[in-house]
C-alpha cells in the first residue's frame, strides 16, 4: 500500500490503534486523492509567488522605506517554510483521516486539524442502513461520493465522506455485516 | 532617496518578526507531536517517512528564527 492508496480491499501491512489480534482490515478507505485538488493549488501559487509574483508586484508598488537585505532573506525563507508547513498540514489532514471496516466492526478516525482527532467505531453486526452519494461533475469524473452507515440505537452514525468508489464500499460493507450477523 | 526606518519603528518590525517567527517554530513542533500521536493511532509503512519530514520542517523553522535573530 502505497502514501497515496485512498482505497484499499484486504490491505497489507495496516494496523490500527485498538485492533485486535484476530481482527482483520478488509477495507481502508482515505477521501478521493483528486479532493486535495485546492490545496495543491493554493500551494503551487504559494511556491511561485517569490520569483513571480512578487518581483511583478513591486515593479509597480515602489516600498517607501528601505528594508535592510536581512529582511528579506528571512522573509523569503520563512515563506518557503510557511508553503512546505501548509502543504505538511494538509497532507497530514488527508493521511490520518481515514475510514477502515475489519471483520468486526467500522472505524472512522478523523484528524480533524493540528490539536482535534475523533476516533469512533461501531460494531458491524449493529450496522442497519447503508446509503451513498454522489454528486457533482467532479464526483461524477472521478467516481466518489459520501457513504452513510447508519448504526443501531445510540451508537454512532458513519459519515465516510468523498471516498472513492461508494458503490463497491456500500457492497463491502453490507457483505461484510451480513456475514457478522449470520455468525451471530 | 528612500528614507530608512527609525530605530523604535525597526525595533518594533524586528520583535514582531522574531515572535512571527517563533509561534511558526510553535506550531511546527505541535506538529511533530500531533503525527506521534497519530502515527500510534494508524500504523502504516510510510508514517515513519512522515515523521522525519515534520521533524525536519520543525528544525527548520527553529533555524529560520536563529537566523532572524542573527540576521535582523
Amino acid at each position: 500500500m502505497g502514501p497515496l492508496t485512498c482505497f484499499a480491499v484486504n490491505p497489507k501491512g495496516v494496523r490500527f490503534e485498538t485492533q485486535q489480534d484476530e481482527e482483520e482490515v478488509i477495507l481502508f478507505l482515505r477521501q478521493h486523492i483528486i479532493t486535495n485538488i485546492w490545496w495543491v493549488l493554493v500551494a503551487i501559487i504559494m511556491v511561485l509567488a517569490p520569483t513571480v509574483v512578487l518581483p511583478f508586484l513591486l515593479r509597480f508598488l515602489r516600498l517607501p522605506i528601505n528594508l535592510p537585505p536581512g529582511y528579506f532573506v528571512i522573509g523569503t525563507l520563512f515563506w518557503y517554510v510557511a508553503t512546505f508547513g501548509f502543504i505538511l498540514g494538509n497532507f497530514l489532514r488527508w493521511f490520518f483521516n481515514i475510514y477502515i471496516v475489519t471483520n468486526q466492526r467500522v472505524v472512522d478516525i478523523d484528524f480533524v486539524h493540528l490539536l482535534y482527532k475523533e476516533f469512533s467505531e461501531a460494531r458491524i453486526d449493529k450496522i442497519q442502513d447503508l446509503t451513498y452519494k454522489s454528486g457533482g461533475v467532479f464526483a461524477a469524473f472521478f467516481n466518489f461520493g459520501d457513504v452513510y452507515v447508519q448504526t443501531a440505537g445510540e451508537l454512532p452514525n458513519f459519515e465516510f465522506g468523498s471516498v472513492p468508489r461508494p458503490e463497491r464500499v456500500v457492497e463491502t460493507i453490507a457483505e461484510v455485516s451480513r456475514k457478522a450477523k449470520n455468525n451471530v | 532617496m528612500t528614507p530608512t526606518l527609525p530605530t523604535v519603528v525597526f525595533l518594533a518590525v524586528k520583535l514582531l518578526a522574531l515572535v512571527g517567527l517563533g509561534v511558526y517554530a510553535l506550531f511546527a513542533g505541535i506538529m511533530v507531536r500531533q503525527e506521534q500521536l497519530m502515527g500510534a493511532v494508524l500504523e502504516e509503512a510510510f508514517e515513519p517517512v512522515l515523521r522525519v519530514v515534520t521533524i525536519v520542517h520543525f528544525v527548520v523553522s527553529v533555524g529560520v528564527l536563529l537566523l532572524a535573530i542573527v540576521l535582523l
